[in-house]
């Protein structure tokens, strides 16, 4: 049967993606997923913070990354540089720094046997020192892992030698995420998921507005632009590299309820944010696994991230990250209440659909999962994560 | 100034009797919500919402980290409505549908 595809404008600007039926074992496979660990996180710029988060010169946070079995501390030195080590003392090779995140004022020590590094991750001091064999302090210091700070996200590569540098990475987004006062947000608020499925199904089930109006249908029923046949059309998909963005406009007969109402009235400073923004809602997946959202606030841009941890294959820490300027009294206080919380519910029933997806598909009753035009962004997501794993064969 | 040994300032002291919805973080306000009954939001909802414009009138005077210990507790209460009013207004229960299981979800405003 002829594939009628007249009104379908996404694979007509990217006949490369194709219109077939996608294998689904790439989301239940354990022999896939470790594919997935060397051949994709290992060699990819990740996402593990941002450098908001360490203003002050010795600041740390550790990022425990299980996909590549490391531990990763991240760390601003005395020259106000954002660096990441590895987290392990070169004596013995013990873990330096539990877990967490603070301020090394002078020296990180080894729990161990106090071996010493300053915050540029020198070794400084060791017990005992004339005591080992023509040890060289300055071979020593904590192993660098290549780190790259991209409008406050700082990104780590685990290849000691990337094959790329992060603008070069990040192709065309670097060059249209431009210019926003991201020095000017700061944290709103986490919520971590630990989620019982893929990391691909969690990042799917964001990538699309097309299930929204169904599984959302209490908390935003409306919120999105309804044009055409009574559904959201995306205004635009672009492709850059490994990585996509597809934007939205919001529904201008959106109907608010008593509380948005009540939140829309209230006196609040001028517009302080302003996000590098092509239309009023921005999703930009940076491979494999961080999102970047914008949206367009009535004062605030508001900008939210995710970032999906794989644990297993059928393990993720889904982490979402809301972003906006500290507000300055209780009106923004309880703007920010209502975005957030309203947010947290939208996660809450896209983290449970996860699971009941991921679930469904590891019964593998269906082999193929199908995607429609305006989900060719997840389409591309697959053959990308594909093109990776394949080159294990090669 | 209305005095630290009030619980709610005095222009608001018919609240009194539901400042125990005066909760510290996001989290704790969320399990309040759930665990509550349909009687006792609609309650807190309905006592709240006529007063909210004059509360965030009153509050909008001190600077938000340094509220007197009564107006930092409505701030709180307001909050809380923010966060009831999902119930009352949108899901006519106390618990949204087709939530994640409340033990592997943390939320916070430094993770």
């Amino acid at each position: 049967m002829k594939t009628e595809i007249a009104d379908k404008r996404w694979v007509k600007k990217y006949p490369e993606l194709g219109t077939e039926p996608v294998s689904g074992v790439s989301c239940i496979s354990a022999d896939y997923f470790e594919r997935e660990r060397e051949l994709i996180f290992r060699r990819s710029w990740l996402n593990v913070g941002t450098a908001w988060e360490i203003p002050e010169p010795g600041d740390y946070f550790v990022r425990e990354l299980e996909v590549c079995n490391a531990s990763i501390l991240v760390m601003r030195g005395r020259d106000k540089q954002v660096r990441a080590f590895h987290n392990v003392c070169s004596h013995r090779g013990n873990k330096l720094v539990a877990d967490g995140r603070g301020q090394c004022r002078g020296y990180l020590t080894c729990n161990f046997h106090s071996w010493s590094y300053d915050n540029n991750g020198q070794l400084k001091w060791v017990p005992d020192e004339s005591n080992f064999h023509d040890l060289n302090r300055a071979e020593y210091g904590l192993t660098p892992v290549a780190t790259e700070v991209w409008n406050g996200f700082v990104f780590i590569n685990l290849d000691p030698n990337p094959r790329e540098d992060l603008i070069t990475y990040l192709d065309g987004v670097a060059e249209r995420v431009k210019g926003g006062d991201f020095d000017k947000m700061a944290l709103a608020q986490c919520c971590k998921f630990d989620e019982k499925a893929n990391w691909k199904i969690g990042i799917d089930a964001q990538n699309e507005i097309y299930h929204v109006p169904f599984q959302h249908r209490y908390i935003i029923p409306d919120r999105f632009i309804v044009n055409e046949g009574n559904f959201t059309r995306i205004q635009d998909v672009t492709f850059f590299g490994r990585h996509s963005l597809y934007t939205c406009e919001m529904n201008p007969a959106h109907k608010p309820v008593p509380m948005e109402q009540l939140i829309a009235g209230l006196d609040r400073a001028p517009t302080r944010t302003r996000m590098p923004m092509t239309s009023e809602f921005d999703f930009y997946l940076i491979f494999p696994n961080f999102v970047l959202i914008f949206f367009r606030g009535a004062n605030n841009d508001l900008c939210l991230t995710y970032n999906f941890w794989p644990l297993a294959v059928d393990r993720t820490m889904w982490e979402a990250r809301t972003y906006l300027p500290p507000p300055a009294n209780a009106s923004e206080r309880l703007v920010q209440e209502f975005i957030c919380t309203r947010l947290r519910i939208v996660l809450d029933e896209d983290a449970a659909g996860h699971e009941t997806v991921h679930a469904g598909m590891a019964t593998r009753a269906k082999k193929n999962i199908l995607f429609q035009d305006e989900e060719i962004q997840l389409r591309h997501f697959h053959k990308v994560v594909e093109d990776h794993v394949q080159l294990v064969e090669n | 100034m209305e005095s630290e040994k009030s619980v709610l300032p005095v222009s608001f002291f018919e609240l009194e009797p539901l400042a125990h919805w005066a909760l510290a973080t996001e989290q704790e306000r969320m399990t309040a919500r759930e665990s509550s009954t349909w009687e006792e939001l609609q309650t807190f909802y309905g006592a709240m919402m006529p007063r909210m414009t004059a509360i965030i009138e009153y509050l909008n005077r001190f600077p938000l980290n340094d509220m007197p210990a009564d107006a930092r507790r409505l701030l709180l209460m307001a909050l809380s409505v923010v966060e009831v009013s999902i119930a009352t207004e949108l899901y006519r229960q106390p618990k949204s549908f087709n939530a994640f299981d409340r033990a592997r979800i943390e939320i916070g405003e430094n993770l």
